[in-house]
């Protein structure tokens, strides 16, 4: 049974995208492994993305996170269900015909960047464009104005050594963006980075989606990121679920499950918590974090 | 794909100087072994490169001046100079015999000269004079740099003592010198006398010290007219001169070359066989490793979208580039040495052929498609996937 559970910041469930869908997932399921040792990692997931829409997948670790993220950016096939990109049922595209979907229409961010260390800034996010077909002088000359406009003219001929990790996040982005792809998928975008570059990077991808039009797609483990998210998403055992009627963990702020937290008392009121660690750092100062 | 695959070589400067080196030295042991025995073919044909004869006539069925002997009777050279298309004709004796220097036995080419012989004498002396009169001798200026002889010193040639009068240049190799006497003096160390016949046109043959019955030599060395063929010319005097094997100076020198080749084959093909071997080896091994070191990077390009094509194109770039230079190391390496060699040693030369450069350089490709396989099949297997699957979620 499909499960969309599209769920606002604060709580109220968005019934329906008013504008024209680019990525359609229906009932999409990716099973490892099978009989006794099969393993569902996504079950029967629907969702809809639409053009300009910051989505935030989040959910415990094995819950399916990643799983989803690469079936929606074409590096894995579902077990069952469709992904449709513009009408294009791309899960059925034969292999060979997937690494152009993900040139033209998708843009990637990974957690370690993932910048080709021979290679200067302008020279990382250049190379995808001459993937794409530029001519190399303009496929430099987008790059140098993707990162003038990203604040890093001055580190055009950098080597990502070089670059501090906001500086690297931010060539990644614009690698992610110079073939201007209608999708633009981040997997833990902030996860290396400090409060102040997390956060700078967050308002990138807002503006992205917002000024530019693209959808983005974030898995994080960062609550932070959910400031600027038009939909938060709460995938845990593969599936969806409702964010409302989760408690969230009083000291990493993390939505968890009632019947699988940990539970422990406090002023005669019931607390959920993700892990024991943070049950016991929890009960070091527990008037601290109920008040939190 | 050319740009990346440069920066990714040159980035790890540890990593190219191991793989460059390796694969340069690979290569020099190929290419310098090829140049020793090129070097060798050349100076074993030397004598007949610059005897100035166009033909060689020998004794039938005799094709080669190496490990070989011919004996013709001598009236033969008077049969050789009428055929048409003869200009000049020059009788010499040649056995492959020892120099006896202080007890020492040095391997030479012992070559009977008539007196004012101009076909077959020493063609570059160092001092001294290029025709050995009655008793004396010209031997290679290296055997008598080893032994620190001197014009005037005496060495055993055929076991006569024949005193140094020339030293001349270029009459060695790495097998044996070439030592010239009079042909009187040949003559009588083997009790063969010389061919006393002269006639117009016949270089060298008047004034003959010898007369006697027996009159043998070992080859005719003939100068054809100008405008005429060698090779018609050698066939010509096959047809009309019985018992003997004419041929041109190229045919002659090709014979020669072959017999160095077919007897130093084997070892050219287990050191090439090795040398292929070891540069294949350190070759596949440091682009395997490099492209393992790169595997992140590899997986992030195949999840941005880049064909596998595009990444096996970057590494077998990365190996042509390491060969090429490989190549151009153990060819700087092997012209060094071929400069440097002779300056230590007169009786070994190298000789960087264009054949021996063109099949190292094809060696050298074949070594860089065979070192990029693996790590082509290690691209193949790569998962774009892995870029983000690190975290198990």
């Amino acid at each position: 049974m499909s499960a969309i559970v599209d769920t606002r910041i604060d709580g109220r469930t968005e019934a329906t995208v008013a504008a024209p869908a680019t990525l359609q997932v229906s009932n999409v399921s990716k099973r490892y492994g099978a009989g006794e040792t099969e393993v569902i990692a996504v079950n029967n997931v629907s969702l809809t993305v639409a053009p300009g829409e910051v989505v935030l997948i989040m959910g415990p670790s094995g819950s399916g996170k990643t799983t989803l993220l690469l079936m929606l950016g074409a590096l894995l096939k579902p077990t069952t269900g469709t992904i449709t990109l513009n009408g294009e049922v791309i899960s059925a595209l034969k292999e060979n015909r997937l690494p152009n979907i993900r040139l033209r229409h998708f843009g990637f961010v990974f957690q370690d960047f993932n910048l080709l260390a021979a290679l200067t800034a302008q020279e990382n996010v250049a190379i995808v464009a001459t993937l794409a077909g530029m001519k190399n002088g303009a496929a430099r000359q987008k790059a140098s104005t993707l990162l003038g406009e990203l604040g890093l003219g001055q580190r055009l001929d950098f080597l990502p050594e070089k670059l501090s990790g906001g500086e690297k996040q931010r060539v990644a982005l614009a690698r992610a963006l110079v073939n201007d792809p209608m999708l633009i998928f981040a997997d833990e975008p902030t996860a290396n980075l400090d409060s102040k570059t997390g956060h700078e990077t967050m308002r990138l991808l807002q503006h992205i989606a917002k000024e530019q039009g693209r959808s983005v797609v974030i898995v994080s483990h960062d609550q932070r990121i959910k400031d600027i998210a038009d939909r938060v998403l709460w995938l845990e055992d593969g599936q969806f679920k409702d964010m409302v009627e989760m408690p969230v963990d009083p000291v990493c702020a993390m939505p968890v499950e009632r019947g699988k937290a940990i539970e422990a008392q406090w002023n005669g009121k019931p607390y959920y918590f993700c892990a024991q660690g943070c049950r016991d750092e929890f009960m070091t100062e527990p008037a601290r974090f109920a008040a939190k | 794909m050319l740009q990346l695959a440069q920066r990714n070589l040159f980035q790890s400067k540890a990593r190219l100087l191991i793989s460059v080196g390796g694969v340069g030295l690979a290569l020099m042991l190929m290419l310098a072994l090829d140049a020793i025995f090129s070097g060798s073919e050349q100076q074993l044909t030397a004598y007949i490169d610059n005897a100035g004869a166009d033909v060689f006539v020998a004794q039938s069925g005799v094709y080669n001046l190496h490990m070989s002997a011919s004996w013709l009777p001598a009236s033969v050279v008077t049969q050789v100079q009428a055929v048409a298309g003869v200009q000049a004709v020059s009788p010499i004796m040649y056995l492959t015999e020892m120099i006896e220097v202080r007890g020492e036995r040095n391997a030479a080419y012992i070559i009977g000269l008539p007196p004012n012989a101009t076909l077959g004498k020493p063609w570059r002396i160092a001092t001294g004079v290029a025709l050995p009169p009655k008793g004396g001798t010209v031997i290679d200026q290296g055997l008598a740099k080893k032994y620190g002889l001197n014009l005037g010193d005496t060495v055993k040639v055929l076991g006569l003592e024949l005193k140094i009068v020339g030293l001349s240049e270029g009459t060695s190799s790495i097998t044996n010198s070439i030592a010239f006497i009079a042909m009187s003096d040949f003559a009588q160390a083997r009790s063969v006398l010389a061919s006393t016949t002269s006639g117009a046109g016949m270089t060298g043959m008047s004034g003959s010290g010898s007369g006697g019955a027996a009159k043998l030599v070992s080859f005719v060395l003939v100068q054809v007219v100008p405008g005429q063929s060698p090779a018609a010319v050698a066939s010509r005097i096959e047809a009309q001169v019985s018992g003997v094997t004419a041929q041109s100076k190229t045919a002659f020198a090709a014979g020669e070359s072959k017999l160095v080749r077919d007897m130093a084959g084997d070892v050219l093909a287990i050191m090439n066989t090795i040398g292929f071997a070891v540069g294949l080896a350190v070759l596949a091994l440091t682009v395997y490793i490099a492209t393992f070191a790169r595997r992140a990077e590899y997986g992030a390009l195949k999840a941005l979208g880049a064909g596998n094509g595009y990444l096996y194109g970057v590494v077998l770039t990365q190996a042509l580039i390491s060969v090429a230079m490989g190549l151009g190391l153990g060819l700087g390496f092997t012209l060094l040495l071929a400069f440097l060699l002779p300056l230590f040693s007169s009786n070994m030369a190298l000789v960087v052929s264009g054949q021996s450069l063109l099949t190292t350089t094809l060696t050298a490709l074949v070594i860089a498609i065979l070192a990029a396989i693996l790590p082509v099949i290690q691209i193949a297997g790569l998962d774009p996937a892995t870029v983000i699957r690190r975290r198990v979620q």
